[in-house]
């Protein structure tokens, strides 16, 4: 039987061959719960009532969402959560130590093939280490600390294939941009996407990790790819279970295939409240910005500051413009303190915060828009009100748009500006 | 599993209930008070106007991005019986299973606002029997209306906790 990326991962953990459809019971590997949904999860398992939890020592307690805590009731939350962990031998992370999706494959919690599932949209983010990660909720999570197990409808899936590598001033955050402008938000819905191609094998696993975890946007259910000596380099030296990578079979059957000329991307980004109003930032260049940022699980790791140093290194960001750049992690922020990033970028004008998902959605509070503001971010989603002011708009693009536009004050293209072609030497 | 019988309430398309029956951007607020509010902004007295039984008849991608599980414990203190709409957010859907709240894929083109509304889960047909509209739909896997009449994933695993049923 030939079987996609999904059917092979939840099959081995459901312990027979599964289809695309099929409801399966599967042994999940790890589990993650961070601090905006821990509340729900440490209630539903008191609903539950279960006097043991023997899985509980393979979940992580993330504190990132409301990292600060913007309120006592968030802070509570946090109380209980660093005491459940103690009490029941989960993974603590806490305040300041970094975003769910990157603190989880820093941690070495999970390798190739695993099914790990988190209780977060972009649990997909897993995906970049050839494990089926995906979303869930308290009630899940309960259930897995309790049984080891969950229910899955096994996905149909997506095959996309990079033909040819970006371009230098192209980033990931461009192919999944371009991808929603073609399929729309929503257009993966209930399935699972591959990625495939040289595009891909030439990424760096920053760049990877952006490509699972965007998904979330095209609705998508998991984003996997296949595991290459990069991967595999990557996980160990993380202190992950030694990497065997999983492949599709040729003969797979997918419910649809895509083909990316990779090579001829140029910069996209999203216009205001919605992800897959997308075009080229060639045809918005000249936009007034207001707010530039840059961080959150999906582009706010080391590549991405390095391609906004590189811009921004002995300049000025533009008069008026309010910059901040977050870290995914912990250990990022100290990668970036350790190549002079955090330097470079805090001498350009720009604020570097702790760790944690404050950029992304107005919980914390520290992040309000005025009336008619507009932001330019590297984050994720943009619909309207999403940080806290819904006269306010949000605009997606990549890490190099984003500084780039932050120099001059309005959307640039990265390409144009000195620093902007950079890329990590091979 | 039971016939459900309700009137029908309309939602329009791509509903986000992290914005509009939740707590995300209300800290602090309990279940009861958000299900007292669930809607509002985009469907005014909404809540004044749904009786327990009743069922929602969205647009498509109802439930879209996060999807909070609270969205769903609200609704099941409104009393909501099923939820239609010609497709869910992945993260609603799931939820709404677990907690026992039938979700309907289906089209609802023809439904009107308090249409009396026949649905039987097993056969996959809802009926307006006054106009004599019907719609067919694909009926959720056998497993999956199993959870569904356990009353949700917490009252399944109390019942069989090694998730066997036979």
């Amino acid at each position: 039987m030939a079987d996609t990326l999904a059917e092979k991962i939840l099959g081995a953990h459901a312990g027979y061959t599964v289809k695309a459809g099929d409801v399966v019971v599967a042994r999940v590997d790890f589990a993650m719960v961070h601090d905006a949904r821990a509340g729900n999860a440490l209630r539903q398992l008191e609903k539950m009532g279960a006097a043991n939890l023997p899985y509980a020592s393979r979940t992580a307690f993330v504190l990132d969402h409301y990292s600060p805590p913007p309120n006592p009731e968030a802070a509570n939350t946090h109380i209980a959560m660093r005491r459940f962990a103690e009490e029941r031998g989960a993974v603590l992370y806490d305040i300041g130590d970094g975003i769910c999706h990157q603190v989880l494959p820093e941690g070495g919690h999970f390798t190739c093939g695993d099914l790990v599932v988190g209780t977060d949209t972009h649990s997909t983010t897993y995906g970049a280490f050839n494990a089926f990660g995906t979303g869930v909720e308290g009630t899940d999570v309960s259930a897995v600390m309790m049984t080891g197990k969950l229910w899955f409808r096994v996905p149909e899936t997506i095959r996309i294939e990079l033909k040819g590598r970006l371009q230098p001033g192209v980033w990931a955050k461009d192919v999944t941009l371009t991808m929603l402008g073609r399929l729309g938000a929503e257009g993966a819905n209930y399935k699972a996407l591959e990625y495939h191609g040289e595009g891909v094998a030439a990424m760096d696993i920053d760049d990877r990790m952006t490509l699972a975890n965007h998904a979330a946007e095209l609705g998508a259910k998991a984003a996997i790819l296949e595991a290459d000596d990069k991967t595999c380099a990557w996980l160990r030296a993380h202190g992950a279970r030694e990497p065997r990578s999983v492949r599709a079979d040729a003969g797979a059957v997918y419910s649809q295939r895509i083909e990316i000329d990779a090579a001829a991307l140029a910069p996209q980004i999203a216009r205001k409240h919605r992800i897959d109003d997308v075009i080229a930032v060639t045809d918005v260049v000249g936009q007034k910005i207001d707010i530039a940022l840059i961080g959150t699980c999906t582009n706010g790791r080391l590549d991405d500051m390095r391609q906004a140093a590189a811009i921004l290194k002995g300049k000025r960001i533009a008069k008026g413009v309010r910059m901040i750049v977050t870290p995914a992690s912990r250990q990022v922020y100290l990668a970036a303190l350790r190549e002079g990033l955090v330097e470079a970028l805090t001498a350009a004008g720009a604020s570097v915060e702790a760790a944690g998902c404050g950029t992304c959605v107005n919980i914390t509070g520290h992040l309000i828009p005025g009336d008619d503001q507009v932001i330019v971010s590297s984050a994720n989603r943009n619909f309207k009100g999403r940080l806290g002011n819904p006269k306010s708009e949000i605009w997606i693009a990549s890490a190099a748009t984003v500084a780039a536009s932050a120099l001059t004050g309005r959307i640039t293209d990265a390409r144009e500006v000195e620093g902007g072609r950079w890329r990590a030497a091979a | 599993m039971q016939n459900i019988k309700g009137k029908a309430h309309l939602l329009p398309e791509e509903i986000n209930t992290d914005l509009h029956c939740s707590a995300k951007y209300m800290p602090g607020k309990d279940t009861a008070y958000i299900a007292q509010h669930a809607f509002e902004q985009i469907a005014p007295h909404f809540v004044s106007r749904f009786k327990t039984g009743d069922v929602i008849v969205a647009g498509r991608n109802f439930g879209i991005n996060s999807s909070r599980e609270q969205a769903v414990h609200a609704m099941r203190l409104l009393g909501v019986a099923a939820v239609v709409a010609p497709a869910f957010g992945r993260q609603f859907f799931r939820n709404a299973i677990n907690n026992g709240l039938p979700v309907v894929e289906c089209d609802i083109g023809g439904i009107d606002e308090d249409d009396a509304l026949e649905i039987d889960l097993t056969t996959g047909v809802m009926r307006v029997p006054e106009r004599g509209l019907q719609r067919m739909f694909p009926p959720l896997p056998a497993a999956i209306q199993t959870l569904l009449a356990a009353g949700g994933l917490i009252p399944f695993l109390q019942r069989y906790p090694d998730w066997k049923t036979a």
